[in-house]
C-alpha cells in the first residue's frame, strides 16, 4: 500500500518539476514583456494557476465534506481538513501576488477586484474552519461540525462570486488581468494551464502528505485513549 | 524608469509565492516529523501498560 | 405542520420572555450601538456629503456588532442547568428549536436596529423620508440574513472552548455578501437614490442570500445540535 502510494508522489513530483522547469523557462527566457505592463505580468502565471487551484481545491474539499457528512467516514473528513489547508495555502499565494502585481500596475495595494476579494473571503473562511478544528478535540464532533462550517462556506464563496461579477458587468473596475488588451498574444496563455497542472500536481502531493498526518494523529488519540484505559 | 521598479516587483512577487510554498512545506515535514515521535511514545505506553 | 409552528412559537415567546426579563443582552446591544454612534459621529463631521455615502457602512458595521452580543447568547443561554440537552432530546424538532430562536433573535435585533436607527438620524442628521420603507426593507432582510447566520454558528459553536471567540471569527466571513449588499444598498438610499437599476443586484443578492441560507440552516441544524 505505502509503495503504491510513494510511487504516486514520486511520479507527481517529477511531473511537476518537469512541467514547471519547462514553464519557467518559456516565462523568462521566451516571452518578451507585455506592451502595456512591463515584466510585471509574468507574475499572472503564478496568480492565476494558484486562483484555478484554490478554487479547485475548495469544490473538492466541498466534496469530501458533502461525502462525509453521507457516509461518516472518517477518512473523508481527513481528506477534507487536508484539502482546505493546502487551499489556504495557495489562497496566500494568490493575495501575496496578487497585491504585489496590484501595487505595481494600480499604485495601491488593494482593490476590490472581483478574485482578489473572493479570496480573500476564501482565506477567511478556510482559516476560521481550521480554527474551528483546533477547537474541537472529539473527532466525530470535529468532523461534522467542520464539514458544515464546509458547505456553509462554499456557498458564500459562491455568492460573493457572483454578485461581484454582476456588479462589475456594470460598474467596470480594476481587474488584474492582461485580456482586457483584446486578448493575450499566442503563446503567452499556455504556460498558465501547464502551470496550473503543475500546481495542482503539487497540491495533490501535500494533500496526501496532509491527509496521512491526519489519518495519523487521530491514530495517535485513539492509541492514547486505549493506553489511559488500562 | 518603471523597468526597473517592474522588474524588482515581479521578483517580489515570485519570492513571496515561492516563500510561502516552502514555508508551509516545511510545517508539514515537522508536523510529520512530531507525529512519529508521538506515535512511536503512545505504541511504548501501550506496550508497556499491556 | 402546524405542531411545528406552535413549537417554534412557543420557543420563540419564551427566549423573547426570557430576554426581556433580564434585558441584558437587549441593553448591552443598544448601549453599544449607541457609544459606537456617538463615537463615530467625533470621528466624521456628521453634516459633510461624505458622510452619506459611508452612512450604509457604519450603520451596519453598528447593526453587526450589536448583533453578535445577542446573538452569542441564544444558545449559551441554554447551557445552565442542562437546558439545551432538555430541549434537544424533547421531540421538538431541531428545526423547529432553530426556527423559534432565529425568530426571537430576529424581533430583539430589529427593536435594538430601530432604535439604533433613530439616534443615527439624529446625530447625522440625514433625511431618507422618502426612502423610509426601502431602507426599511432593506434593515429587515440584511438583519434577517444576519440573525440565520448567528443563531446558526450560535449552535454550532455553543459547546466549544472558545465559543466567544470562534462566533466571530465563522460567522463574520460568512456575512459579508449580505453586508456587501446592505451596506451597498443603504448608503444609496441614504443618498437619494431610489432603489432601481443598479441597486437592484444588491438586492436580488440580499434576499437570495436569506433565501438560500434558511434552506440550509433549516437542512443542517440537525447535524449541529443533535450530532
Amino acid at each position: 500500500m505505502t509503495e503504491t502510494r510513494d510511487r504516486i508522489l514520486f511520479v507527481l513530483a517529477a511531473v511537476c518539476a518537469v512541467l514547471l522547469v519547462v514553464d519557467f523557462y518559456k516565462i523568462f527566457m521566451i516571452l518578451p514583456d507585455e506592451a502595456n505592463q512591463g515584466a510585471i505580468y509574468r507574475i499572472v502565471y503564478v496568480h492565476v494557476p494558484s486562483i484555478f487551484t484554490g478554487f479547485t481545491g475548495f469544490f473538492v474539499a466541498l466534496a469530501a465534506s458533502g461525502l462525509y457528512l453521507a457516509t461518516g467516514k472518517l477518512k473523508y473528513d481527513a481528506f477534507a481538513a487536508a484539502v482546505t489547508e493546502v487551499s489556504l495555502a495557495f489562497a496566500t499565494i494568490v493575495l501575496a501576488t496578487g497585491m504585489i502585481w496590484g501595487r505595481i500596475i494600480w499604485g495601491i495595494w488593494w482593490a476590490w477586484d472581483a478574485r482578489l476579494t473572493t479570496m480573500l473571503v476564501c482565506w477567511l473562511i478556510y482559516a476560521g474552519y481550521l480554527m474551528l478544528r483546533r477547537a474541537i478535540d472529539e473527532p466525530t464532533q470535529r468532523a461534522k461540525l467542520s464539514a458544515v462550517v464546509s458547505i456553509f462556506g462554499c456557498v458564500d464563496i459562491l455568492i460573493v462570486w457572483k454578485s461581484i461579477e454582476w456588479w462589475r458587468t456594470q460598474h467596470p473596475a480594476p481587474v488584474l488581468s492582461i485580456r482586457e488588451g483584446g486578448g493575450m498574444g499566442r503563446g503567452m496563455e499556455g504556460p498558465i494551464y501547464w502551470n496550473w497542472l503543475a500546481f495542482m500536481c503539487l497540491a495533490a502531493i501535500l494533500v496526501m502528505v496532509r491527509t496521512r498526518q491526519e489519518q495519523r494523529s487521530r491514530e495517535i488519540d485513539s492509541l492514547r485513549r486505549m493506553a489511559h484505559s488500562y | 524608469m518603471i523597468d526597473a521598479r517592474n522588474f524588482t516587483y515581479m521578483f517580489y512577487g515570485f519570492a513571496a509565492a515561492f516563500v510561502i510554498l516552502v514555508v508551509y512545506v516545511v510545517s508539514l515535514a515537522l508536523r510529520e516529523r512530531k507525529l512519529i515521535h508521538e506515535i512511536d511514545r503512545v505504541r511504548r505506553m501501550v506496550e508497556r501498560e499491556k | 405542520m402546524s405542531s411545528f409552528l406552535r413549537a417554534s412559537y412557543t420557543i420563540a415567546a419564551k427566549d423573547l420572555r426570557s430576554e426581556m426579563r433580564t434585558k441584558e443582552a437587549f441593553n448591552a446591544s443598544f448601549a453599544f450601538s449607541l457609544v459606537i454612534l456617538v463615537l463615530f459621529s467625533f470621528a466624521f463631521d456628521p453634516s459633510s456629503e461624505e458622510l452619506r455615502t459611508i452612512s450604509g457602512g457604519l450603520l451596519w458595521l453598528v447593526f453587526s456588532f450589536a448583533g453578535a452580543l445577542v446573538l452569542n447568547r441564544s444558545f449559551a443561554r441554554e447551557l445552565q442547568n442542562d437546558c439545551l440537552d432538555a430541549l434537544v432530546s424533547s421531540p421538538v424538532p431541531a428545526s423547529a428549536i432553530f426556527l423559534g430562536k432565529t425568530l426571537a433573535n430576529f424581533l430583539l435585533l430589529m427593536i435594538v436596529e430601530i432604535a439604533a436607527l433613530a439616534v443615527f438620524a439624529v446625530l447625522y442628521d440625514t433625511h431618507f423620508s422618502k426612502q423610509f420603507w426601502p431602507v426599511v426593507l432593506v434593515i429587515l432582510l440584511g438583519t434577517w440574513g444576519m440573525t440565520v447566520i448567528g443563531t446558526m454558528f450560535s449552535a454550532l459553536t455553543v459547546n466549544l472552548r472558545m465559543r466567544e471567540m470562534m462566533l466571530p471569527t465563522l460567522v463574520y466571513p460568512l456575512l459579508i455578501p449580505a453586508l456587501m449588499a446592505a451596506m451597498t444598498l443603504t448608503s444609496d438610499l441614504m443618498s437619494g437614490t431610489p432603489l432601481g437599476g443598479d441597486n437592484m443586484i444588491w438586492l436580488r443578492v440580499l434576499a437570495g442570500f436569506d433565501f438560500i441560507y434558511t434552506v440550509l440552516a433549516v437542512v443542517f441544524i440537525d447535524i449541529v445540535l443533535v450530532g
